[in-house]
């Protein structure tokens, strides 16, 4: 059940759980395994590569400072109730002395509480640099650990509302305004319009092509808004509206769905896929989910409903980890109803359900398939019922259709951080290439991308597939792969595939951000995350700045990576992802700095947005060949399940021999043992 | 601590002590307030707003001789000469990011340099305060709760409400305030005074606080405790306090211009109440007014009623407030009131109220003249202005909550106090803010402000209520506390169902976009009218009742302390 606790190690040769007993050593262990080359260990770094593991070797060399805390920690349990301490207590302060008895026994009652003192000694020394891990530490040793939760959403609402109060998309640019008057304007044509007309009435303004999920929850908007006060989506008069009210009324609706969805499953999803894990980290993952710059900014300042995408596909990512396929897969229609972007996930979810059936074996899969097959073609079915016949002739489904896959468009458009419009610089496509090939070149590459990750999740799931008599395990093994299915479908997609916007990022940034919002401070999977988080803002750029979102986008990133504790320079040194990291970070502010002093030159007025995209570009393409590579490992480690034990896969081999508990998931149980199951290795 | 008490640029100041010593959770609370008041650069700004850049245009744009004769904008410059310093240094690198913003006939120029340039201003000059918190911090004798309390006074969704949405310096001036009571509290008596004559130059509304201030640094500074005049003390805080007031109103003095900066500093022509009532005794008494209006009106009862103070409702702008019923207050009286030296014939017994508790204050100040005494009593002065002042606005509640802040953790009777005020006196700004974005932005940011001091401090304050009448009390503020929600609902959903019955009344004739924002729809019955101002009304009174009641409770408690000595005695 392990796997489930943690997305899958980044360094698949050590054990992917953290929990508190061992996260400084892990942590430690972690950084240095990470780093690809070889180098001479520093002074500092030392003692981790030469005493690793310190608790478990049985004559752990100690470093100066840090270990020797573990050290009298250990032997505090060991002399528990005798008065000769091994620790010399000093005879002139009896209050310490006193406190470190009290402290001893408490330890040894509450096994997680002695690692966690440990950590709190150990970081009152070495100051933690995450605002957001501080803040949720000194709650809990306040004992107000209960409103933690209710701060975080009281908090992430304010600063939503605080976006909101700065301008949209389109802000007083008639005639055609932009993606917040798209909004608005779909809530004015269903309200007034009946369905069969929605998809077709006037298209060169704003005409509706996203999805009906879309079209409805438009609709409802519309009927409110109209009931509170018409002229906000009065038909074809209404257009280009731009009252205080109006606009604060289109805000409200973007928060409220966004706390009806996307907070929802944020929450479910720490709770289902963090399991394992302590409350403590729970809630900070479910900080870090909260405040993502690029989410916020993009929906709550640009004005957009990504997150009821993004959140329908989390849910279907939390009924997956429960094991209720059909409601994930019931979730993940709706995501597709909602947005057609959801389709950057289809493979990877395809993938997963895939791996699934073929996991449980014909039988068990077979039925499995079939009644996938079954219920996603309903709910498909439900979601479309209104242009469907007997509510309007067969030939309507066209209308919705033809809107939501717009081929007719370019390869890119404006500036967006993908393949194309990156190699566009100095290999013009438009001029090599029929639009026809270039949607089959683009579709190919895409395919290519995602391939490598469904197909190893698929080889996972044959070798490890059920026999007849054995009865299915509570979590199929490829979960921990789906994250990094998710990632590189998503990005692959961005990356190669037709017509994509600049906004799209958002879709690859929900699995990196999920990944990322249970990993250490200084894993390698951190240093991408937040890479990618930042970057890909940072690639939003030229369309924020347009939209007069400086100020958020400014705002946004420094309350982000201050609330992580993110510092290029505190990854693993010279690590890969700490040149990277350094490199783009540098080139990205230098951006910023010569755009703020020099305008464009005359001759070449894209200039800057042209730099921005090759400065994201790469940063993309390799974390999309980063989700491979930890595909890749990833499946190393689940290779060896149920046959030879090995150290590369602790938890998992442990997890294999192990029958699995079904309380795994959400049960104190589960969260309980974690320790255990590492002291015990 | 040496070169503070003797140096009043706060600005460099406040730079080194960011520069060091500052610990984690100082820089998160600095980048999560500072991000947070970026986000409010495009909200609501009132009048301030142009207020402001009037002044950094008059000047940028005139010599000084003109400063305090100058009409081109209605906005003229009411603000002491320091504070005129201050908009002329503000000035300076105003022209150079934008030239229109010093332009004196540019008015209510509001294009995105002006705004950012002027609410960068507002954060960085509350850097003042920032600083100023953690020295409260950093000598104290409970750090971790002086740390909450420091945090939660930076974090103050008055500030928030006032300086980020509204748009005004009290963050710098609180700075300056809180910069002398901290003098106050490390014994550097003549810092203190000095510091305190500085601020009175930079905004003369905190005259409020002086008399306790004076009685203070008179007892604990110019004589001994045996009694015995220091004449050294004495001549050095004098000489001192004049020498600031010299640099302030110097060049003013030479050019004999006396008279009209003071014609501009004391506007007595205002009424007594503001543009809504701050929720002060006055709220009050003109309520009951109101409500005897009423009653006599229906009932015909033969009582002489001022005809102007019939059409007179509260919203005159800057108009006077005309009682029907009850006699007219002149501005002299509450102005005594406030100065506490004479009784007046009308309203004997708020008179007296507000007479006795100050200088009940100011004597219990002068027996015991410690630093927490000091703290409550500068409170209690501040209150009682606020309570019993003449055209007090509802902004002036930041002087009493801001002292009471640093008492909050004194213990659970003051806690109690601190929470009534606290959110009453927020509450009470909330009208400030109407436009319905910041107002959730306001709603919310209080609530989780509250969460965040009230959480974490109670733990350590709370007493259990040993007598049965604290029970009832502690039941009934909790009552009174639970109606806030409550009213806030009322608030909120009343102009919709007025607006809603409105359009149903004249249906059909509105249907221009435009017209919704604007505030006051044209058509409306005479009752209508009447209803627009009840959510402010009631808030004003509902808000006015906890405020009177945390001034009976401080007192009280201030007049009883020697019993109990809490961590502030120990200063």
């Amino acid at each position: 059940m392990e796997e489930l606790s943690a997305l899958p190690p980044d360094t698949p040769r050590k054990s992917p759980i953290r929990v508190r007993t061992i996260s400084v050593n892990s942590m430690r262990s972690m950084r240095s395994v990470a780093p690809p080359f070889t180098r001479l260990p520093t002074e500092h770094e030392r003692p981790e590569i030469l005493g690793r593991p310190p608790i478990l070797a049985p004559t752990p060399r100690q470093p100066p400072n840090r270990h020797l805390l573990e050290h009298s920690a250990q032997q505090w349990v060991q002399s528990l109730g005798s008065a000769s301490s091994s620790r010399p207590v000093s005879p002139i302060s009896p209050t310490q002395r006193f406190n470190s008895l009290a402290e001893r026994v408490h330890h040894v009652k509450i096994p997680t509480q002695l690692s966690s003192s440990v950590i709190a000694e150990e970081r009152e020394r070495e100051p933690e640099h995450a605002m957001g891990r501080r803040w949720v530490r000194w709650m809990h040793k306040r004992g107000v650990k209960g409103w933690v939760v209710p701060c975080l959403l009281l908090a992430s609402t304010l600063l939503k509302l605080c976006v909101g109060l700065g301008s949209y998309s389109g802000l007083s640019t008639p005639p055609m305004f932009g993606d917040y008057e798209a909004q608005r304007h779909w809530m004015e044509l269903t309200t007034h319009l009946p369905f069969q007309r929605w998809y077709t009435y006037d298209l060169q303004y704003w005409g509706l092509d996203y999805p009906p999920l879309t079209a409805y929850i438009s609709w409802f908007c519309g009927l409110v808004a109209h009931r509170i006060n018409p002229t906000w989506v009065a038909l074809d008069h209404s257009r280009g509206i731009e009252t205080e009210a109006s606009k604060v009324f289109m805000r409200s609706t973007v928060v409220f769905f966004d706390a009806l969805v996307y907070v929802p499953a944020l929450f479910f999803f720490t709770r289902t896929w963090q399991a394992t894990r302590t409350k403590r980290s729970q809630n900070l993952a479910l900080l870090t989910l909260l405040f993502q710059p690029a989410s916020l900014i993009i929906d709550f300042g640009h004005f957009q409903y990504n997150s009821v995408m993004l959140g329908f596909t989390l849910l279907a990512l939390n009924a997956f980890a429960y094991e209720l396929d059909m409601l994930g897969a019931v979730f993940f229609v709706l995501s597709l109803g909602f947005k057609q972007m959801a389709l950057y996930y289809a493979p990877a979810v395809g993938g997963y359900l895939l791996a699934k059936c073929l996991y449980l074996g014909s039988a068990n899969g077979g039925k499995l398939f079939l009644q996938l097959a079954l219920v996603t073609s309903l709910s498909f079915i439900v979601l479309f019922l209104p242009f469907l016949p007997p509510f309007a002739p067969l030939s309507t489904i066209l209308d919705p259709i033809t809107r939501i896959f717009p081929f007719a468009r370019g390869l890119f458009e404006d500036k967006v951080a993908n393949f194309w419009c990156a190699s566009n610089v100095v290999f013009k496509w438009k001029n090599w290439a029929s639009r026809s090939l270039l949607i089959k070149l683009s579709t190919a590459l895409t395919v290519l991308g995602f391939l490598p990750n469904v197909v190893i999740a698929l080889r996972v799931a044959w070798q490890t597939r059920l026999t007849g008599s054995q009865k299915p395990s509570i979590h199929t093994p490829i979960l921990p792969l789906f994250p990094y299915m998710l990632l590189s479908s998503s990005m692959s997609f961005f990356l190669f595939s037709f017509q994509v916007h600049e906004k799209t990022i958002l879709v690859p940034l929900l699995p990196i951000t999920l990944l990322l919002s249970n990993a250490s401070l200084d894993s390698t999977v951190f240093g991408w995350g937040v890479l990618a988080n930042n970057i890909a803002v940072f690639s939003m750029w030229p369309l924020l700045k347009r939209d007069g979102l400086g100020v958020q986008y400014l705002a946004l990133l420094a309350l982000w990576n201050r609330l992580l504790g993110y510092n290029p320079l505190r990854l693993s040194p010279r690590s890969f992802i700490q040149v990277l990291s350094l490199s783009v970070y540098t080139a990205a502010i230098s951006l910023h700095i010569l755009e703020l002093l020099i305008p464009p030159p005359a001759r070449y007025p894209d200039l800057f947005p042209v730099l921005n995209v090759l400065i994201s570009t790469p940063v993309f393409g390799l974390v999309w060949l980063w989700s491979i590579k930890c595909g890749v490992e990833a499946s190393w480690a689940l290779d060896t399940l149920g046959s030879r034990p090995s150290r590369t896969s602790v938890v998992v081999t442990e997890d294999a021999s192990v029958p699995r508990r079904p309380s795994s998931i959400g049960a104190a149980q589960g969260r309980k043992r974690a320790p255990f199951t590492l002291d015990e290795k | 601590m040496e070169k503070t008490a003797t140096a009043p640029p706060p600005k460099p100041k406040g730079k080194s002590w960011f520069s060091w010593g500052l610990e984690s959770s100082e820089y998160d609370l600095l980048i999560l307030s500072t991000s947070l008041k970026l986000l409010l650069f495009p909200s609501y700004r009132s009048t301030d707003f142009e207020v402001h850049r009037n002044w950094l245009a008059i000047t940028h744009s005139l010599p000084i001789s003109q400063w305090y004769h100058d009409t081109t904008s209605e906005w003229t410059l009411d603000y002491p000469p320091f504070f005129a310093y201050f908009e002329k240094l503000l000035s300076i690198p105003a022209y150079f990011i934008d030239p229109k913003i010093v332009d004196l006939n540019n008015l209510n120029y509001d294009a995105w340099s002006v705004v950012a340039y002027q609410r960068t201003t507002v954060i960085l000059s509350e850097l003042v305060l920032g600083a100023v918190l953690l020295r409260f911090i950093r000598g104290s004798v409970d750090p971790a709760t002086q740390r909450i309390i420091s945090a939660s006074l930076f974090l103050h969704p008055g500030f928030l409400i006032i300086d980020h949405i509204h748009f005004q310096y009290n963050g710098f001036m609180f700075g300056i305030l809180l910069w002398s009571i901290l003098m106050a509290r490390n014994g550097k008596k003549l810092a203190s005074g000095i510091l305190f004559a500085v601020l009175l130059n930079f905004k003369h509304i905190y005259m409020y606080l002086a008399p306790a201030y004076f009685i203070y640094l008179l007892r604990s500074f110019c004589f001994s405790p045996s009694g015995k005049l220091e004449i050294k003390n004495f001549l050095s805080l004098a000489n001192s306090v004049i020498a600031v007031f010299i640099l302030s109103f110097g060049p003013f003095i030479v050019m004999g211009q006396i008279p009209q900066v003071f014609s501009r500093l004391f506007p007595f022509t205002r009424g007594l109440n503001h543009a809504y009532w701050a929720p002060n005794a006055w709220a009050l008494v003109t309520a009951a007014d109101r409500v005897l209006l009423r009653y006599v009106t229906r009932t015909g009862a033969d009582v002489a009623i001022n005809a102007s103070g019939v059409a007179s409702t509260s919203r005159g702008l800057v108009g006077d407030t005309v009682f029907a019923v009850i006699p007219n207050i002149k501005p002299m009286h509450t102005f005594t009131i406030t100065v506490a030296f004479q009784s007046v014939l009308e309203l004997l017994s708020f008179f007296i109220l507000g007479l006795t508790t100050m200088q009940i204050a100011l004597v219990k100040l002068w027996f015991t003249p410690t630093y927490k005494s000091f703290l409550t009593s500068l409170t209690l002065c501040g209150y009682a202005s606020y309570l019993f002042g003449w055209h007090v606005h509802e902004k002036a509640i930041l002087l009493v909550l801001v002292p009471l802040s640093l008492l909050a953790a004194e213990r659970h009777a003051y806690f109690r106090t601190f929470i009534l005020a606290s959110v009453a006196g927020v509450f009470s700004l909330f009208p400030l803010i109407f436009t319905p974005g910041e107002s959730m932005v306001k709603v919310v940011y209080s609530v989780l402000w509250i969460i965040f001091v009230y959480v974490p401090l109670t733990r350590r304050v709370y007493e259990y209520p040993n007598s049965l009448s604290f029970v009832i009390i502690d039941t009934l503020e909790k009552v009174y506390l639970a109606g806030f929600p409550l009213l806030q609902l009322f608030v909120t959903l009343f102009p919709v169902y007025m607006a809603r019955r409105a359009t149903s009344d004249v249906s059909g004739t509105c249907v221009s976009s435009a017209e919704f924002t604007c505030p006051e729809p044209e058509p409306q019955t005479p009752q209508t009218k009447a209803m627009e101002f009840l959510p402010l009304m009631l808030t004003s009174v509902y808000c006015s009742v906890g405020l009177v009641w945390g001034f009976c409770r401080l007192t009280y408690i201030y007049l009883n302390e020697q019993t109990y000595l809490g961590p502030l005695d120990r200063i």
